[in-house]
């Protein structure tokens, strides 16, 4: 059974921040202005994106209504009802909730009747978890529509109040911890939705799932992308929970977001490895790839990596990458189903073209790998 | 830039996988993973260097040797591995410094005998070496070459700022960054000429695996004579 993704939507919430005003809704830290903020800016290349909080760092909208706006959006222009949905398959790295799944939070919201229901956790590569398992029940003929969506909602991990609330952290104790702000100025909120169906859409172009792969390397490298401990090492708790107080963890800084920026290299060799790997399997034509949607900037490509690849024959040409980090910014795992939906709107996908996806997640280097064919109407 | 053709292609992308999986096994290695984790300690810096010395020694001599085995149709070969070993083979009395300063004794460090996974290394290195036009070493040296330029790019500061040494304790590792293009591109030249056939590109693949295995196998028997 062949499976098509054959709509698509997204919802952001807000205006655009610009790179001017991204610290006025995040807040500054004990009112002073951050030192690393333009370096990070700088490095990553994003120059707007959305946040789910106001200037008072209250939230406007809850992780699970912006899910469901997404699909509420992707129903209505694919002319469903929720009743027609078979499978909903949500993924998010934080739910508004500890528990329970964020699913069954989303199901209600779009009052999905008698749905089968997946909720996939992780970072940015539990959308793509999601979709696999939404992918693979159409194709085992278990269901004939599903309805996948990705959201995140992470400023509210990134307020000022956050950081001030983290009093014996390590960046309280150094006056500086570049690893626990390095994604203050990186991630910010949205959802996406895709529309699952083991036909084509009657109307407008789908996107034929070839195959979706993915490589995970947890258990070779520690942890790089985290919340739920301190990053003092051994002296500290293990885990947020082990505290005597959620209060304790908090002024510790094992709440905080945390990115062991030294680690982070590995994750584009690792993305690289898995691309060739799928070459020599020869499942990947380089040649053959008309649009690389890639969750990671172009410009994180570069230097001895690109050379190599470039001697190779195995990298695609800069005119082929489709990018929006840039101006939705860094939605964690929501960003390639916004990706896909802003391509998809784009008009730029023609009848028989290859389009390549590649979601890289540093948290523990997983590695997933989808290829699309653009197909007719039915 | 351009290509390299088709062979020579299939050859790199293999190597590049090959060193993804060797720096995956090196991420392992408990003495490399204290980097990682920040608990690495003077001692360990010395250990490491300890053992490392002995392939160092021993690189030099097989770098030469595989120079000599390649006959005249390959003097173009020879003339760059030639140059190559010129560059670099009396590193290991940099590495010796290096020690010194580390706090190590420079008699000690003289004296010390390769362990296991450096028998095994070196052994295997000379051996493919002496072979007639050994054009497989040229999988031995993308890893060790890779190797260099990961002490220089991700070692050698790191162990500065966990162990205060000073910086003039690390100009072993530190230094393979600094001519890195120039000897990319005098790989690419080289892998483009002798990377011609299947059994060639077999060739250099097995040889990288063995070297990456070997190379890691070293660094997890340390100290173990």
């Amino acid at each position: 059974m062949s499976v098509y993704l054959t709509q698509s939507a997204c919802f952001l919430p807000g205006e655009p921040v610009d790179n001017e005003r991204i610290e006025t809704v995040l807040g500054r830290v004990h009112g002073k202005p951050s030192k690393l903020k333009r370096r990070i800016l700088k490095s990553n290349g994003i120059i707007t994106r959305h946040y789910a909080i106001d200037e008072q760092q209250q939230t406007t909208v809850q992780n699970e209504e912006m899910a469901v706006a997404a699909g509420k959006l992707v129903l209505e222009r694919a002319g469903l009802e929720p009743r027609d949905i078979g499978m909903l398959a949500v993924a998010t790295t934080q739910g508004d909730y500890v528990l329970p799944g964020f699913g069954s939070q989303v199901q209600a919201g779009l009052e999905i009747p008698r749905v089968e229901l997946l909720t996939t956790h992780g970072i940015c590569s539990c959308a793509m978890m999601a979709l696999k398992g939404a992918f693979n029940a159409i194709k085992l003929g278990d269901q004939s529509t599903a309805l996948v969506i990705s959201s995140e909602l992470c400023s509210r991990l990134l307020k000022r109040q956050r950081y001030e609330a983290a009093s014996d952290s390590i960046g309280a104790q150094r006056g500086l911890d570049f690893n626990a702000e390095f994604l203050r100025w990186m991630l910010s909120d949205g959802a996406g939705a895709l529309l699952l169906a083991d036909k084509p859409a009657s109307r407008g172009l789908s996107l034929r799932i070839d195959w979706i792969r993915s490589f995970s390397h947890a258990d070779s490298y520690p942890v790089c992308m985290s919340v739920g401990n301190s990053g003092k090492g051994e002296n500290a708790p293990k885990a947020w929970q082990d505290y005597e107080t959620y209060a304790e963890a908090e002024i510790d800084g094992a709440l905080l977001i945390r990115q062991d920026v030294r680690l982070l290299e590995h994750i584009v060799k690792l993305g690289v490895d898995g691309f060739l790997a799928l070459i020599e399997e020869g499942v990947v034509d380089v040649p053959k790839i008309d649009h690389f949607l890639c969750h990671y900037s172009s410009h994180y490509f570069r230097g001895k990596i690109v050379d190599m690849l470039s001697k190779a024959g195995a990298m695609v040409p800069e005119e082929r990458w489709f990018t929006n980090l840039y101006t939705k910014g860094n939605t964690g795992c929501a960003a390639m189903f916004i990706m896909l939906d802003e391509f998809l709107q784009s008009g730029k996908a023609q009848a028989g073209e290859t389009v390549f996806c590649h979601v890289p997640e540093s948290g523990r280097f997983n590695t997933v790998y989808m290829q699309l064919t653009c197909v007719e109407a039915a | 830039m351009s290509e390299l053709q088709p062979f020579a292609q299939e050859t790199l992308r293999g190597l590049i996988r090959t060193w993804t999986d060797f720096e995956r096994r090196l991420a392992k290695v408990p003495v490399l993973r204290r980097l990682d984790t920040g608990t690495f300690s003077v001692q360990d810096y010395q250990r490491l260097l300890f053992n490392l010395r002995a392939q160092v020694v021993e690189g030099a001599r097989w770098i030469t040797r595989a120079a000599s085995s390649f006959d005249r149709h390959h003097a173009d070969v020879r003339s760059i591995i030639i140059s190559h070993a010129k560059d670099e083979h009396r590193d290991y009395e940099i590495l010796e410094q290096d020690y010194v300063r580390a706090g190590g004794e420079l008699e000690a460090i003289q004296a010390g005998e390769r362990n296991i996974g450096s028998e095994a290394l070196a052994a295997f290195l000379m051996h493919q070496a002496t072979q007639p036009n050994p054009v497989d070493m040229l999988g031995a040296m993308f890893i060790i070459e890779g190797l260099g330029e990961k002490m220089a790019s991700s070692w050698a500061a790191r162990i500065c700022e966990l162990t205060g040494l000073p910086e003039n304790a690390t100009t072993f590792l530190g230094y393979h960054g600094v001519n890195d293009e120039s000897h990319m591109e005098r790989f690419y030249t080289m892998l483009d000429r002798v990377a011609t056939t299947p059994e060639r590109v077999a060739a250099i693949g097995k040889t990288a695996r063995v070297v990456a295995r070997l190379y890691a196998l070293q660094l997890e028997e340390l100290d173990n004579v």
